[in-house]
């Protein structure tokens, strides 16, 4: 055997013996540094950045969702930076008590924490790539693919994971010496079995903590929807803080968790009394893992419930889509007449049937406008002549689209809708229709409401009396005119067809028509002729290139995007394939986050507590007991964070879906049963990390 | 050897202020075996602590072989650690990660490269306490008497002026106790050392030629022994049953 001679060597063959503790520290700092690195890569690559458009909501959430992962990953290295120096502690402890001075020990410590720190980040950022990009080919491999989804970083990224790894670096030097600056060297000693109890506010703080959480939720969501319809005020951005009541209830429910537990035990007071006090004595620590944690799966969830909310309508939409093809173009446009598509569906072998075409005029209409003050919070509404811009079909248009008899009274109009009344862009308020080219106006009034999915689009659509309308149409030229057209095919569709079809169809429009549906060309004159410059002109937020037809921005946005339904269904993926791999990869990494916080939470209980345990064994404890035991404590870190995190993110999808429109669509029943389902996986996941985790920690306490 | 005058050391806790030690004055000489005894809270670990310089004093003079401690430098206090103090805790103390023989070492590890002859008094020691056989193991292959052992071996490798010793045998079964303490009366009696030990223990306590009993953070008493060991013992309970 090979005798030390140094303190280096000595040094060194701790270093040995602790690897166990090294390797849970260097893999949190692994794991650390790799999600930020794949997240910051992902977020900023230019394949996402081109989908996600710019001030839109969903990039927003990204960022929402990246800044709570930084949060979630800072606070899971500090704490295992701690479980580390908790331990490095009792040997520091014992060096400084038998005459090792601080400067003695500095560059042994200082080396061992720059070594373990910088590998463990180096790796893990260098593996962030290799991760994100491996993630990304398995979902181009077994979900979808597209032109979309060829992923590019920008190397801009690094910096975000450079500023991490200075900040773990620095964060582990700035506890060595902490540590190395204590002059009560005892407190050094006893760091690895210090208490950290947790104050104890009475049985009302669970309880509480969820009236809180409720209050928050609605507070926080209800306040800026209050305001605008009571006080015509539009809220600032600041005014989320009403939602902080939610944060100070998880903490109370966490707490109340932790010093109480849900269950009452008033016949047997002191049933699962060793567990709790366990956990009550490293209760600081314990409420803010649980509180990561429980931030960590509403995250995910969050991301994860993006995907059905959204695909289940759409896809329903598709489904019930009364026919298999429905366009429109504007009438300047030499778009493929009904000749052309039958040729090209016979080459397909597809024949039609059920063939409507009819013409449909674009008016300028008024409406209701928020009108801000000069300190762009409070607003009043007034109604504006010419807000924005309409499409009008005459009463026999509508018949020959529809099928459905109408009467329109002269001087009034009707808006078209969807069937279940849930279409965004109606407008009841309109006093007059405008020609925009020849500036002729007709007074109108709001008559009712008919039905069409199809009609029922970002730009809304009215219906005049034949004779309203063709003496407001007098005059337009074809910039203004459009024709809506339908068929069906006869026998089975086909896709090829479909797209061919879509590209030709695409390739017909000059530039004149290359604009996002919410590019106002109504508003536009409106506002350059009051001297104005319109501001989608000087917006970048989403480019139309007809060069990358196929691509999520142009499908989207594009304003004479057509409805095939099999294109439309088969493409339905592909297309929103970059937003949903990039909710989709958000939900991973906060989950695989979660679970290692929760993980390393355990670790911990069982480092703290192992003299408990071989007490309660030397006490004469069953198997059976220290099994219960070590269960109660190890579910109490998974169970109840996982099921706030999860239930507290279902209530806030159910309300933002009630609050759309006030209630809760069939698509939306659907998506939030999906929810469930998936809510009953991610348990199923959590349970099975639970188990192992038991069986680990079981190992580690020779139980 | 050591002499302590007048020392006062107190906690914070919250807006709380505890006095712990109230003016502590003794001395210890060469080759004495001395016990602090006392009650749970009146001090007696606070006063080895203050002694080892682990922690600071608040007032008062402590001084060893004729250095004063109060007012060292870090360095200077660590120096003293190593060269002048042994110690011996309650629950040995020893690191997981190195045998038993690198244990021993430790001190002489710390002050720089280890030499032949530091090999040599290592094994003597081993030897004087009965633990050769041990000393490629590691601690968690031990028993606690042999840890504890182990541990006076270790305080007694750089020839220290004093042994200080804090409940040594807290952790120890009777059996065990008994060898740790016989350990102990060994180095006294072979190498001269001094011994200041902090027991609960008055059978531990009755093996000591003077016994400090400490309450309140103030020395009530003081007892030597001249008579024979049981006889002590009996005193030893006598005057703690009085307070």
């Amino acid at each position: 055997m090979n005798q030390i001679k140094n303190i280096r060597q000595m040094e060194q063959k701790l270093q040995r013996a602790d690897r166990r503790q090294s390797r849970l520290y260097l893999f949190c700092n692994f794991m650390a540094l790799m999600i930020i690195s794949a997240y910051s890569a992902l977020m900023l690559s230019p394949t996402v950045q081109r989908v996600f458009p710019e001030g839109g909501d969903s990039r927003k959430q990204m960022y929402m969702i990246f800044v709570m992962t930084l949060v979630g990953c800072v606070i899971f290295t500090i704490y295992a930076l701690g479980l580390f120096f908790r331990h490095k502690a009792g040997q520091l402890g014992i060096l400084m008590a038998l005459g090792a001075s601080r400067r003695r020990l500095a560059p042994g410590l200082f080396r061992e924490v720059i070594v373990l720190s910088g590998i463990s980040a180096v790796v893990g950022t260098i593996a962030g790539f290799p991760f994100v990009w491996m993630i990304w080919q398995i979902f181009r491999l077994i979900l979808v693919d597209s032109s979309d989804m060829v992923l590019s970083f920008d190397f801009r990224c690094l910096f975000i994971s450079l500023l991490f790894l200075l900040l773990v670096v620095g964060f582990a030097c700035l506890t060595a010496w902490r540590y190395l600056k204590k002059t009560n060297i005892m407190e050094v000693i006893r760091e690895e079995h210090i208490n950290e109890p947790v104050k104890e506010l009475g049985r009302w703080c669970g309880p509480v903590g969820l009236l809180l959480i409720l209050a928050g939720a609605v507070l926080g969501y209800g306040a800026p929807v209050a305001c605008d319809a009571w006080f015509f005020i539009s809220v600032p951005e600041w005014v989320s803080i009403l939602y902080a009541p939610v944060f100070v209830g998880l903490y109370m429910v966490m707490l109340h968790t932790v010093v109480y537990g849900w269950k009452s035990h008033k016949k047997n007071p002191y049933k699962n009394i060793i567990s709790r006090s366990m956990m009550k004595f490293q209760g600081k620590q314990t409420v803010n893992n649980l509180l990561v944690i429980t931030l960590l799966i509403a995250g995910g969830c969050f991301a994860i419930f993006y995907l059905p909310t959204n695909s289940i309508s759409a896809l329903l939409r598709y489904a019930s889509q009364s026919y298999d093809y429905f366009y429109q173009y504007q009438a300047d446009q030499a778009v493929p007449d009904r000749e052309t598509v039958e040729a090209l569906g016979k080459d397909y072998g597809l024949t039609f049937r059920d063939w409507n075409e009819c013409e449909y005029i674009t008016l300028g209409i008024g409406g209701l406008s928020k009108i801000y003050e000069e300190d762009d919070v409070r607003y009043h509404v007034e109604y504006v002549p010419m807000q924005g811009e309409t499409r009008v079909l005459s009463e026999d248009a509508y018949r020959i689209l529809t099928g459905q008899e109408v009467d329109v009274k002269p001087g009034t109009y009707l808006n078209i809708t969807n069937q279940e009344e849930s279409a965004l862009y109606t407008n009841e308020a309109a006093r007059e229709f405008t020609n925009m080219v020849t500036r002729k106006q007709i007074a109108t009034t709001f008559a009712g409401y008919l039905h069409y999915d199809l009609l029922a689009k970002e730009i809304p659509c009215c219906i005049l009396d034949n004779e309203d309308y063709a003496g407001i149409s007098e005059g337009l030229t074809d910039e203004w005119r459009g024709q809506f057209v339908e068929f069906n095919v006869d026998g089975k569709d086909s896709y090829p067809f479909a797209n061919a079809f879509y590209h030709l169809f695409v390739s017909s429009f000059d530039e004149n028509c290359a604009r996002p549906f919410y590019y106002d060309r109504v508003q536009k004159i409106r506002e350059n002729e009051a001297g104005m410059e319109y501001w989608v002109d000087t917006d970048d937020m989403v480019t139309i290139s007809y060069e990358f037809p196929d691509s999520f921005m142009f499908r989207q946005f594009w304003v004479y995007q057509p409805d095939f339904r099999i294109l439309s269904q088969n493409d339905y993926l592909r297309n929103v394939a970059v937003l949903f791999m990039m909710f989709l990869f958000v939900f991973i990494v906060c989950m695989i986050t979660a679970l290692v916080v929760c993980y390393t939470r355990c670790q911990s209980i069982a480092l703290n507590n192992r003299y408990i345990f071989d007490d309660l064994k030397k006490l004469g404890a069953s198997p059976a007991f220290l099994d219960k035991e070590v269960r109660i404590q190890c579910s109490n870190v998974f169970k109840v964070p996982s099921l706030v995190g999860m239930f507290a993110m279902f209530f806030l999808f159910t309300m933002i879906l009630y609050a759309n429109d006030g209630r809760i669509l069939k698509a939306e029943w659907a998506a939030m049963g999906v929810c469930l389902c998936i809510i009953a996986l991610i348990g199923g996941v959590i349970y099975a990390v639970y188990r192992s985790t038991v069986k680990v920690i079981k190992g580690q306490l020779g139980v | 050897m050591l002499y302590v005058k007048e020392l006062y050391k107190s906690y914070e806790a919250g807006k709380n202020k505890y006095e712990v030690l109230k003016g502590v004055d003794f001395h210890v000489a060469q080759g004495e075996f001395v016990a602090v005894m006392g009650p749970s809270g009146s001090g007696k670990t606070t006063l080895l602590n203050c002694i080892s310089c682990y922690i600071p004093f608040d007032k008062g003079n402590i001084k060893l072989g004729g250095m004063e401690l109060a007012g060292m430098n870090e360095d200077d206090l660590a120096k003293v650690r190593n060269t002048k103090i042994g110690f011996v805790f309650q629950d040995f103390m020893l690191l997981d990660g190195l045998t038993i023989r690198e244990n021993i070492l430790v001190p002489r590890i710390v002050q720089g490269e280890v030499e032949a002859e530091a090999e040599k008094l290592a094994d003597q020691l081993a030897a004087m306490f009965g633990i050769s056989h041990i000393l490629n193991k590691y601690p968690a292959e031990i028993s606690g008497g042999e840890k504890q052992r182990a541990a006076v071996a270790r305080s007694l490798i750089n020839n220290p002026l004093i042994i200080l010793a804090d409940e040594p045998t807290g952790n120890l079964d009777s059996k065990s106790s008994r060898a740790v303490i016989e350990t102990f009366n060994n180095a006294k009696e072979q190498m001269n050392a001094t011994i200041f030990m902090v027991t609960h223990d008055s059978f531990a306590a009755s093996f000591c030629d003077r016994v400090i009993l400490l309450k309140d953070g103030t020395i009530y008493r003081q007892l030597e022994k001249w008579e024979n060991r049981s006889v002590f013992h009996e005193q030893l309970l006598d005057a703690m049953k009085e307070h």
